[in-house]
Protein backbone atom coordinates (compact mmCIF):
# COMPACT_ATOMS: atom_id res chain seq x y z
CA UNK A 1 0.00 0.00 0.00
CA UNK A 2 2.75 2.10 0.72
CA UNK A 3 4.65 1.45 -2.19
CA UNK A 4 1.26 2.27 -4.17
CA UNK A 5 1.03 5.76 -2.97
CA UNK A 6 5.18 6.29 -3.28
CA UNK A 7 4.91 5.13 -6.50
CA UNK A 8 1.61 6.93 -7.77
CA UNK A 9 3.57 9.81 -9.51
CA UNK A 10 6.42 7.89 -10.55
CA UNK A 11 4.72 4.71 -12.92
CA UNK A 12 2.91 6.89 -15.02
CA UNK A 13 -0.56 7.35 -16.35
CA UNK A 14 -0.44 3.17 -17.52
CA UNK A 15 0.38 2.27 -14.10
CA UNK A 16 -1.79 4.46 -12.98
CA UNK A 17 -4.76 3.93 -14.68
CA UNK A 18 -4.04 -0.36 -14.23
CA UNK A 19 -3.91 0.39 -10.02
CA UNK A 20 -7.46 2.58 -10.51
CA UNK A 21 -8.85 -0.87 -12.74
CA UNK A 22 -7.06 -3.44 -9.88
CA UNK A 23 -9.98 -3.04 -7.86
CA UNK A 24 -11.56 -5.97 -7.57
CA UNK A 25 -14.76 -4.08 -6.58
CA UNK A 26 -14.87 -1.43 -9.67
CA UNK A 27 -14.38 -4.80 -11.44
CA UNK A 28 -17.60 -6.17 -9.75
CA UNK A 29 -19.15 -3.29 -10.36
CA UNK A 30 -18.08 -2.82 -14.44
CA UNK A 31 -18.46 -6.77 -15.19
CA UNK A 32 -21.86 -7.92 -13.41
CA UNK A 33 -24.32 -6.00 -15.71
CA UNK A 34 -22.71 -7.07 -18.66
CA UNK A 35 -22.40 -10.74 -17.97
CA UNK A 36 -26.24 -11.69 -19.06
CA UNK A 37 -25.70 -9.85 -22.48
CA UNK A 38 -22.05 -11.49 -22.36
CA UNK A 39 -24.22 -14.91 -22.44
CA UNK A 40 -26.89 -14.19 -24.26
CA UNK A 41 -24.93 -13.28 -27.55
CA UNK A 42 -22.04 -16.25 -26.37
CA UNK A 43 -24.67 -18.55 -26.75
CA UNK A 44 -25.98 -17.28 -30.10
CA UNK A 45 -23.22 -16.76 -32.06
CA UNK A 46 -21.43 -20.23 -31.01
CA UNK A 47 -24.81 -21.59 -31.95
CA UNK A 48 -24.67 -20.14 -35.35
CA UNK A 49 -21.07 -21.15 -35.69
CA UNK A 50 -21.90 -24.82 -34.86
CA UNK A 51 -24.85 -25.46 -36.23
CA UNK A 52 -23.87 -23.70 -39.76
CA UNK A 53 -20.45 -26.04 -39.50
CA UNK A 54 -22.34 -28.76 -38.46
CA UNK A 55 -25.44 -28.71 -41.14
CA UNK A 56 -25.07 -26.38 -43.85
CA UNK A 57 -20.98 -25.86 -44.91
CA UNK A 58 -19.92 -27.17 -47.86
CA UNK A 59 -18.20 -30.78 -47.10
CA UNK A 60 -14.59 -31.13 -47.53
CA UNK A 61 -13.59 -31.67 -52.10
CA UNK A 62 -11.06 -34.48 -50.59
CA UNK A 63 -12.12 -34.73 -46.72
CA UNK A 64 -15.43 -35.16 -46.81
CA UNK A 65 -18.25 -34.36 -44.01
CA UNK A 66 -15.38 -35.14 -41.61
CA UNK A 67 -14.14 -31.73 -42.44
CA UNK A 68 -16.79 -30.59 -40.42
CA UNK A 69 -14.85 -31.36 -37.22
CA UNK A 70 -13.04 -27.96 -38.06
CA UNK A 71 -15.72 -26.11 -36.79
CA UNK A 72 -14.92 -27.10 -33.53
CA UNK A 73 -11.47 -28.17 -33.27
CA UNK A 74 -9.98 -24.76 -34.67
CA UNK A 75 -11.89 -22.45 -32.47
CA UNK A 76 -11.24 -24.37 -29.51
CA UNK A 77 -7.49 -24.36 -30.44
CA UNK A 78 -7.29 -20.77 -30.96
CA UNK A 79 -9.01 -19.97 -27.32
CA UNK A 80 -6.51 -22.54 -25.80
CA UNK A 81 -3.81 -20.38 -26.84
CA UNK A 82 -5.23 -17.43 -26.74
CA UNK A 83 -6.42 -17.89 -23.06
CA UNK A 84 -3.04 -19.12 -22.06
CA UNK A 85 -1.62 -16.19 -24.23
CA UNK A 86 -4.10 -14.07 -21.04
CA UNK A 87 -2.61 -16.36 -18.28
CA UNK A 88 0.51 -15.42 -18.91
CA UNK A 89 -0.09 -11.66 -19.11
CA UNK A 90 -2.44 -11.82 -15.78
CA UNK A 91 1.24 -13.43 -14.50
CA UNK A 92 3.45 -11.10 -15.76
CA UNK A 93 1.73 -8.04 -14.17
CA UNK A 94 0.96 -10.14 -11.14
CA UNK A 95 4.77 -10.40 -10.75
CA UNK A 96 5.54 -6.79 -11.46
CA UNK A 97 2.57 -4.56 -10.28
CA UNK A 98 1.33 -7.07 -7.80
CA UNK A 99 -2.46 -6.56 -8.89
CA UNK A 100 -4.55 -8.37 -7.17
CA UNK A 101 -7.35 -8.31 -9.65
CA UNK A 102 -4.43 -10.48 -11.92
CA UNK A 103 -4.20 -13.10 -9.56
CA UNK A 104 -7.80 -13.20 -9.33
CA UNK A 105 -8.20 -13.30 -13.17
CA UNK A 106 -5.23 -16.38 -13.65
CA UNK A 107 -6.88 -18.13 -10.78
CA UNK A 108 -10.29 -18.50 -12.71
CA UNK A 109 -8.46 -18.55 -16.52
CA UNK A 110 -6.54 -21.76 -15.52
CA UNK A 111 -9.67 -24.36 -15.48
CA UNK A 112 -11.24 -22.47 -18.39
CA UNK A 113 -8.50 -22.59 -21.02
CA UNK A 114 -7.41 -26.43 -19.45
CA UNK A 115 -11.23 -27.47 -20.59
CA UNK A 116 -10.98 -25.32 -24.09
CA UNK A 117 -7.57 -27.57 -24.97
CA UNK A 118 -8.91 -30.41 -23.35
CA UNK A 119 -11.59 -30.45 -26.53
CA UNK A 120 -8.83 -29.20 -28.59
CA UNK A 121 -6.75 -32.34 -28.14
CA UNK A 122 -10.12 -34.62 -28.01
CA UNK A 123 -12.07 -33.39 -31.39
CA UNK A 124 -8.59 -33.50 -33.38
CA UNK A 125 -8.00 -36.94 -32.28
CA UNK A 126 -11.67 -38.06 -33.72
CA UNK A 127 -10.56 -36.03 -36.85
CA UNK A 128 -7.88 -38.08 -36.85
CA UNK A 129 -8.78 -41.22 -37.21
CA UNK A 130 -10.62 -41.42 -40.32
CA UNK A 131 -8.28 -38.72 -41.99
CA UNK A 132 -4.71 -39.87 -41.00
CA UNK A 133 -5.07 -42.70 -39.43
CA UNK A 134 -4.49 -42.67 -36.12
CA UNK A 135 -6.19 -41.20 -33.28
CA UNK A 136 -3.10 -39.97 -32.14
CA UNK A 137 0.79 -39.26 -33.33
CA UNK A 138 3.99 -37.67 -31.88
CA UNK A 139 4.35 -35.14 -34.17
CA UNK A 140 5.47 -31.30 -33.16
CA UNK A 141 2.11 -29.59 -33.30
CA UNK A 142 0.29 -32.79 -31.39
CA UNK A 143 3.26 -33.01 -28.79
CA UNK A 144 3.54 -28.90 -27.82
CA UNK A 145 -0.47 -28.98 -27.43
CA UNK A 146 -0.37 -31.62 -24.96
CA UNK A 147 1.82 -29.75 -22.93
CA UNK A 148 0.06 -26.95 -23.49
CA UNK A 149 -2.55 -28.97 -21.34
CA UNK A 150 -0.05 -30.03 -18.78
CA UNK A 151 1.36 -26.22 -18.03
CA UNK A 152 -2.61 -25.70 -17.30
CA UNK A 153 -2.80 -28.69 -15.18
CA UNK A 154 0.25 -27.88 -13.62
CA UNK A 155 -1.01 -24.28 -12.93
CA UNK A 156 -4.32 -25.10 -11.45
CA UNK A 157 -2.41 -27.27 -9.01
CA UNK A 158 0.67 -24.89 -8.20
CA UNK A 159 -2.17 -21.66 -7.73
CA UNK A 160 -4.07 -23.50 -5.04
CA UNK A 161 -1.12 -25.79 -3.15
CA UNK A 162 0.00 -23.13 -0.93
CA UNK A 163 -1.33 -22.38 2.62
CA UNK A 164 -1.04 -19.05 1.81
CA UNK A 165 -2.27 -17.86 -1.19
CA UNK A 166 0.22 -14.89 -2.09
CA UNK A 167 2.87 -17.77 -2.46
CA UNK A 168 0.50 -19.87 -4.80
CA UNK A 169 0.18 -16.79 -6.59
CA UNK A 170 3.94 -15.88 -6.75
CA UNK A 171 4.84 -19.65 -7.82
CA UNK A 172 1.98 -20.11 -10.94
CA UNK A 173 2.66 -17.07 -12.36
CA UNK A 174 6.54 -17.84 -12.69
CA UNK A 175 5.35 -21.13 -14.21
CA UNK A 176 3.19 -19.53 -16.88
CA UNK A 177 5.43 -16.99 -17.87
CA UNK A 178 7.78 -19.90 -18.33
CA UNK A 179 5.67 -21.80 -20.36
CA UNK A 180 4.50 -19.07 -22.14
CA UNK A 181 7.36 -20.16 -24.35
CA UNK A 182 5.75 -22.93 -25.67
CA UNK A 183 2.77 -20.34 -27.40
CA UNK A 184 5.54 -19.97 -30.32
CA UNK A 185 6.48 -23.27 -30.30
CA UNK A 186 2.53 -24.31 -31.33
CA UNK A 187 1.85 -21.98 -33.67
CA UNK A 188 5.09 -22.52 -35.90
CA UNK A 189 5.61 -26.38 -35.20
CA UNK A 190 4.06 -26.71 -38.33
CA UNK A 191 6.37 -24.58 -39.87
CA UNK A 192 9.81 -25.35 -38.51
CA UNK A 193 9.41 -29.37 -38.15
CA UNK A 194 8.07 -31.88 -40.78
CA UNK A 195 4.93 -32.97 -38.84
CA UNK A 196 1.47 -35.20 -39.91
CA UNK A 197 -0.78 -32.44 -38.66
CA UNK A 198 -1.49 -29.76 -41.91
CA UNK A 199 0.25 -26.51 -42.00
CA UNK A 200 -1.50 -23.46 -40.77
CA UNK A 201 -5.03 -22.61 -43.43
CA UNK A 202 -5.72 -19.18 -42.23
CA UNK A 203 -3.57 -16.43 -42.85
CA UNK A 204 -4.11 -13.47 -41.04
CA UNK A 205 -1.22 -11.68 -43.79
CA UNK A 206 -2.19 -13.18 -46.82
CA UNK A 207 -4.83 -15.39 -48.94
CA UNK A 208 -6.40 -18.39 -46.46
CA UNK A 209 -6.72 -21.44 -48.04
CA UNK A 210 -10.55 -22.10 -46.99
CA UNK A 211 -13.21 -21.21 -49.87
CA UNK A 212 -15.37 -18.76 -48.04
CA UNK A 213 -18.49 -20.73 -47.56
CA UNK A 214 -16.34 -22.91 -44.98
CA UNK A 215 -14.59 -19.51 -43.46
CA UNK A 216 -17.82 -17.79 -42.58
CA UNK A 217 -18.77 -20.53 -40.58
CA UNK A 218 -15.56 -21.14 -39.12
CA UNK A 219 -15.07 -17.25 -37.89
CA UNK A 220 -18.47 -17.32 -36.67
CA UNK A 221 -17.84 -20.15 -34.27
CA UNK A 222 -14.59 -18.68 -33.35
CA UNK A 223 -16.01 -15.70 -32.14
CA UNK A 224 -18.39 -17.34 -30.33
CA UNK A 225 -15.93 -19.40 -28.42
CA UNK A 226 -14.04 -16.50 -27.53
CA UNK A 227 -16.95 -14.74 -26.20
CA UNK A 228 -17.90 -18.00 -24.24
CA UNK A 229 -14.44 -17.99 -22.62
CA UNK A 230 -14.68 -14.66 -21.62
CA UNK A 231 -18.27 -14.95 -20.56
CA UNK A 232 -16.66 -17.99 -18.17
CA UNK A 233 -13.85 -16.07 -17.04
CA UNK A 234 -15.81 -13.25 -16.16
CA UNK A 235 -18.75 -14.75 -14.26
CA UNK A 236 -16.37 -16.90 -12.19
CA UNK A 237 -13.98 -13.57 -11.65
CA UNK A 238 -16.95 -12.30 -9.89
CA UNK A 239 -18.22 -15.10 -8.11
CA UNK A 240 -15.05 -15.59 -6.83
CA UNK A 241 -14.90 -11.79 -5.94
CA UNK A 242 -18.11 -12.05 -3.88
CA UNK A 243 -17.17 -15.35 -2.09
CA UNK A 244 -14.04 -13.38 -1.01
CA UNK A 245 -15.89 -10.70 0.16
CA UNK A 246 -18.54 -13.14 2.12
CA UNK A 247 -15.62 -15.02 3.77
CA UNK A 248 -14.01 -11.26 5.02
CA UNK A 249 -17.56 -10.34 6.43
CA UNK A 250 -18.27 -13.85 7.97
CA UNK A 251 -14.55 -13.86 9.54
CA UNK A 252 -15.41 -9.81 10.58
CA UNK A 253 -18.12 -11.52 12.77
CA UNK A 254 -16.76 -14.25 13.95
CA UNK A 255 -13.93 -11.84 15.55
CA UNK A 256 -16.36 -9.85 16.94
CA UNK A 257 -18.84 -12.41 18.37
CA UNK A 258 -15.45 -14.40 19.51
CA UNK B 1 17.44 3.36 -6.26
CA UNK B 2 15.26 1.94 -8.85
CA UNK B 3 11.16 1.54 -8.10
CA UNK B 4 10.89 -1.93 -7.04
CA UNK B 5 7.72 -2.27 -10.09
CA UNK B 6 10.53 -1.56 -12.70
CA UNK B 7 13.11 -3.43 -10.77
CA UNK B 8 10.95 -6.61 -11.18
CA UNK B 9 9.71 -5.62 -15.18
CA UNK B 10 13.39 -5.39 -16.14
CA UNK B 11 14.37 -8.46 -13.80
CA UNK B 12 11.50 -10.45 -16.42
CA UNK B 13 12.19 -9.23 -19.41
CA UNK B 14 15.97 -10.29 -18.78
CA UNK B 15 14.73 -13.91 -17.27
CA UNK B 16 12.36 -14.13 -20.55
CA UNK B 17 15.26 -13.25 -23.05
CA UNK B 18 17.44 -15.75 -21.41
CA UNK B 19 14.63 -18.02 -21.43
CA UNK B 20 13.92 -17.75 -24.92
CA UNK B 21 17.77 -18.55 -26.12
CA UNK B 22 17.79 -21.12 -23.95
CA UNK B 23 14.77 -22.57 -25.90
CA UNK B 24 15.57 -21.49 -29.13
CA UNK B 25 18.94 -23.27 -28.70
CA UNK B 26 17.87 -26.34 -27.62
CA UNK B 27 15.00 -26.64 -30.11
CA UNK B 28 17.31 -25.94 -33.09
CA UNK B 29 19.88 -28.72 -31.60
CA UNK B 30 17.12 -31.45 -31.09
CA UNK B 31 15.70 -30.15 -34.46
CA UNK B 32 16.35 -33.62 -36.56
CA UNK B 33 14.69 -35.50 -33.34
CA UNK B 34 11.48 -33.42 -33.42
CA UNK B 35 10.73 -34.12 -37.03
CA UNK B 36 8.11 -36.70 -37.14
CA UNK B 37 9.23 -38.38 -40.65
CA UNK B 38 12.04 -38.16 -42.83
CA UNK B 39 12.18 -37.19 -47.02
CA UNK B 40 13.60 -39.60 -49.56
CA UNK B 41 16.36 -37.25 -50.20
CA UNK B 42 16.99 -37.59 -46.72
CA UNK B 43 16.66 -40.98 -46.00
CA UNK B 44 19.30 -41.05 -49.35
CA UNK B 45 22.04 -39.06 -47.39
CA UNK B 46 21.61 -40.81 -43.99
CA UNK B 47 21.41 -44.15 -45.54
CA UNK B 48 19.39 -46.00 -42.43
CA UNK B 49 20.82 -49.56 -41.93
CA UNK B 50 17.90 -52.23 -42.36
CA UNK B 51 15.68 -53.11 -40.20
CA UNK B 52 15.93 -49.99 -38.43
CA UNK B 53 12.41 -48.59 -37.94
CA UNK B 54 11.61 -44.82 -38.57
CA UNK B 55 9.06 -42.98 -40.73
CA UNK B 56 8.92 -42.24 -44.00
CA UNK B 57 6.87 -39.33 -45.70
CA UNK B 58 6.67 -38.00 -48.63
CA UNK B 59 3.99 -37.63 -51.88
CA UNK B 60 2.61 -40.73 -53.73
CA UNK B 61 3.90 -41.10 -57.04
CA UNK B 62 1.68 -40.57 -59.34
CA UNK B 63 1.19 -43.64 -61.96
CA UNK B 64 3.26 -46.09 -59.40
CA UNK B 65 0.75 -47.06 -57.04
CA UNK B 66 -0.10 -51.37 -57.66
CA UNK B 67 -2.28 -53.32 -55.69
CA UNK B 68 -1.91 -57.04 -55.51
CA UNK B 69 -4.67 -59.03 -53.36
CA UNK B 70 -3.71 -62.66 -51.56
CA UNK B 71 -5.79 -64.32 -49.21
CA UNK B 72 -7.85 -61.05 -49.04
CA UNK B 73 -5.40 -59.23 -47.78
CA UNK B 74 -4.24 -56.19 -50.09
CA UNK B 75 -0.72 -55.44 -51.03
CA UNK B 76 0.36 -52.10 -52.15
CA UNK B 77 3.29 -50.90 -53.76
CA UNK B 78 3.79 -47.36 -54.52
CA UNK B 79 6.89 -45.10 -54.49
CA UNK B 80 6.92 -41.95 -52.02
CA UNK B 81 8.44 -38.80 -53.46
CA UNK B 82 9.94 -35.23 -52.51
CA UNK B 83 10.54 -34.37 -56.42
CA UNK B 84 14.09 -35.14 -55.70
CA UNK B 85 14.51 -38.52 -54.68
CA UNK B 86 11.86 -41.24 -54.27
CA UNK B 87 11.68 -44.85 -52.91
CA UNK B 88 9.80 -47.53 -53.40
CA UNK B 89 7.24 -48.59 -50.44
CA UNK B 90 5.43 -51.83 -49.92
CA UNK B 91 2.70 -52.25 -47.66
CA UNK B 92 0.29 -55.33 -46.88
CA UNK B 93 -3.44 -53.61 -45.35
CA UNK B 94 -5.91 -51.41 -45.88
CA UNK B 95 -5.04 -47.57 -47.05
CA UNK B 96 -6.29 -44.90 -45.06
CA UNK B 97 -9.62 -43.48 -47.42
CA UNK B 98 -7.30 -40.08 -48.27
CA UNK B 99 -4.84 -42.37 -49.97
CA UNK B 100 -4.22 -41.52 -53.67
CA UNK B 101 -1.29 -40.37 -56.13
CA UNK B 102 -0.11 -37.05 -55.25
CA UNK B 103 -1.15 -37.42 -51.65
CA UNK B 104 0.96 -36.68 -48.99
CA UNK B 105 1.82 -40.17 -47.03
CA UNK B 106 3.72 -40.88 -43.89
CA UNK B 107 5.07 -44.64 -43.99
CA UNK B 108 6.01 -46.15 -40.44
CA UNK B 109 8.72 -48.59 -41.05
CA UNK B 110 12.39 -50.05 -42.17
CA UNK B 111 14.76 -49.96 -44.86
CA UNK B 112 15.25 -53.72 -46.62
CA UNK B 113 18.14 -55.00 -47.40
CA UNK B 114 16.91 -54.21 -51.23
CA UNK B 115 16.68 -50.72 -50.73
CA UNK B 116 13.00 -50.71 -50.61
CA UNK B 117 10.82 -49.33 -47.45
CA UNK B 118 8.78 -51.67 -45.77
CA UNK B 119 5.98 -50.44 -44.26
CA UNK B 120 4.01 -51.48 -41.06
CA UNK B 121 1.60 -48.13 -40.99
CA UNK B 122 0.61 -45.83 -43.85
CA UNK B 123 -0.78 -42.37 -42.48
CA UNK B 124 -2.51 -40.08 -44.71
CA UNK B 125 -0.97 -36.08 -44.64
CA UNK B 126 -3.75 -33.73 -46.02
CA UNK B 127 -2.94 -30.39 -47.02
CA UNK B 128 -4.11 -26.97 -45.46
CA UNK B 129 -6.59 -25.91 -48.44
CA UNK B 130 -9.99 -26.49 -48.03
CA UNK B 131 -12.63 -26.51 -51.05
CA UNK B 132 -15.73 -27.51 -51.54
CA UNK B 133 -15.61 -30.49 -54.66
CA UNK B 134 -17.54 -28.43 -56.99
CA UNK B 135 -14.72 -25.63 -56.91
CA UNK B 136 -12.05 -28.91 -57.14
CA UNK B 137 -13.96 -29.75 -60.07
CA UNK B 138 -14.35 -26.70 -61.46
CA UNK B 139 -10.49 -26.11 -60.73
CA UNK B 140 -9.67 -29.28 -62.57
CA UNK B 141 -12.04 -28.39 -65.70
CA UNK B 142 -10.40 -25.06 -66.16
CA UNK B 143 -7.37 -26.80 -66.06
CA UNK B 144 -6.22 -24.85 -63.31
CA UNK B 145 -5.58 -27.52 -60.91
CA UNK B 146 -4.57 -31.13 -61.03
CA UNK B 147 -4.75 -32.46 -57.26
CA UNK B 148 -2.28 -35.37 -58.77
CA UNK B 149 0.69 -32.70 -59.76
CA UNK B 150 0.77 -30.60 -56.57
CA UNK B 151 -0.85 -27.72 -54.41
CA UNK B 152 -3.61 -25.65 -55.95
CA UNK B 153 -2.94 -22.62 -57.15
CA UNK B 154 -2.77 -19.44 -55.29
CA UNK B 155 -5.79 -19.14 -52.61
CA UNK B 156 -7.14 -15.86 -53.91
CA UNK B 157 -7.46 -16.99 -57.41
CA UNK B 158 -10.79 -19.85 -55.87
CA UNK B 159 -11.47 -19.16 -52.66
CA UNK B 160 -14.30 -16.28 -53.14
CA UNK B 161 -14.92 -18.25 -57.09
CA UNK B 162 -18.61 -18.41 -58.06
CA UNK B 163 -19.39 -21.91 -58.82
CA UNK B 164 -22.88 -23.30 -59.58
CA UNK B 165 -24.30 -25.26 -56.34
CA UNK B 166 -21.40 -23.97 -54.21
CA UNK B 167 -23.22 -20.96 -52.24
CA UNK B 168 -24.86 -23.84 -49.67
CA UNK C 1 -15.37 -45.15 -43.75
CA UNK C 2 -18.43 -44.05 -41.93
CA UNK C 3 -17.10 -40.49 -40.17
CA UNK C 4 -20.62 -39.92 -38.92
CA UNK C 5 -19.38 -41.49 -35.34
CA UNK C 6 -16.50 -39.04 -35.43
CA UNK C 7 -18.42 -35.47 -36.30
CA UNK C 8 -21.44 -36.40 -33.97
CA UNK C 9 -18.61 -37.30 -30.92
CA UNK C 10 -16.84 -34.30 -32.00
CA UNK C 11 -19.56 -32.30 -31.49
CA UNK C 12 -20.82 -33.79 -28.75
CA UNK C 13 -17.52 -33.24 -26.52
CA UNK C 14 -17.73 -29.78 -27.44
CA UNK C 15 -21.09 -28.88 -26.35
CA UNK C 16 -21.01 -31.56 -23.25
CA UNK C 17 -18.26 -29.41 -22.50
CA UNK C 18 -19.56 -25.79 -22.92
CA UNK C 19 -23.28 -26.33 -21.21
CA UNK C 20 -21.40 -28.25 -18.45
CA UNK C 21 -18.88 -25.46 -17.89
CA UNK C 22 -21.45 -22.89 -18.35
CA UNK C 23 -23.96 -24.71 -16.34
CA UNK C 24 -21.60 -25.37 -13.38
CA UNK C 25 -20.05 -21.46 -13.61
CA UNK C 26 -23.95 -20.36 -13.60
CA UNK C 27 -24.31 -22.02 -10.44
CA UNK C 28 -21.08 -21.06 -8.73
CA UNK C 29 -22.23 -17.68 -9.59
CA UNK C 30 -25.87 -17.63 -8.49
CA UNK C 31 -24.62 -19.09 -4.72
CA UNK C 32 -22.08 -16.47 -4.46
CA UNK C 33 -24.82 -14.06 -5.13
CA UNK C 34 -27.47 -15.91 -2.56
CA UNK C 35 -24.59 -16.13 -0.08
CA UNK C 36 -23.26 -12.48 0.26
CA UNK C 37 -26.52 -11.21 -0.16
CA UNK C 38 -27.85 -13.78 3.08
CA UNK C 39 -24.97 -12.42 5.27
CA UNK C 40 -24.52 -8.94 3.92
CA UNK C 41 -28.78 -8.60 4.96
CA UNK C 42 -27.54 -10.27 8.60
CA UNK C 43 -24.79 -8.23 8.90
CA UNK C 44 -27.44 -5.45 8.66
CA UNK C 45 -29.66 -6.42 10.65
CA UNK C 46 -27.27 -6.25 13.23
Amino acid sequence: MNENVLNAGRTGAAGAWLHRFANPGRFLRLVRPALPWLAVFSILITGTGLVWGYGFAPADWQQGDASRIMYVHVPAAWVAMAGYAALAGCSFFSIVWRHPLADLAAEEIGPVGAGFTFVCLVTGSLWGKPMWGAYWVWDARLTSVLVLFFLYLGHIALIRAFDNPAHGHRAAAILALVGAINLPIIVYSVQWWNTLHQGNTISFTGNSKIYITMLYPLLIASVGFYLCFVTLVCARMCAAIMERRTRGLLLAAADRGA
Amino acid sequence: MRAPKKRRLILLLVCGLCLSAATGLTLAAFSSSLTYFLSPREVLLKNPAPGVSFRLGGIVQVGSVNTVITDRMPTTTFRLTDGQASIPVTYTGLLPDLFREGQGIVAIGAMTPTGGFAAQEVLAKHGSTYMPKDVEQALQKAGKWNPKYGPPPPADTWNTMQVKGSNS
Amino acid sequence: MNFAPFINGSYGVTLVFLLGLGGLTFARYRRAVRRLRAVETREAAR
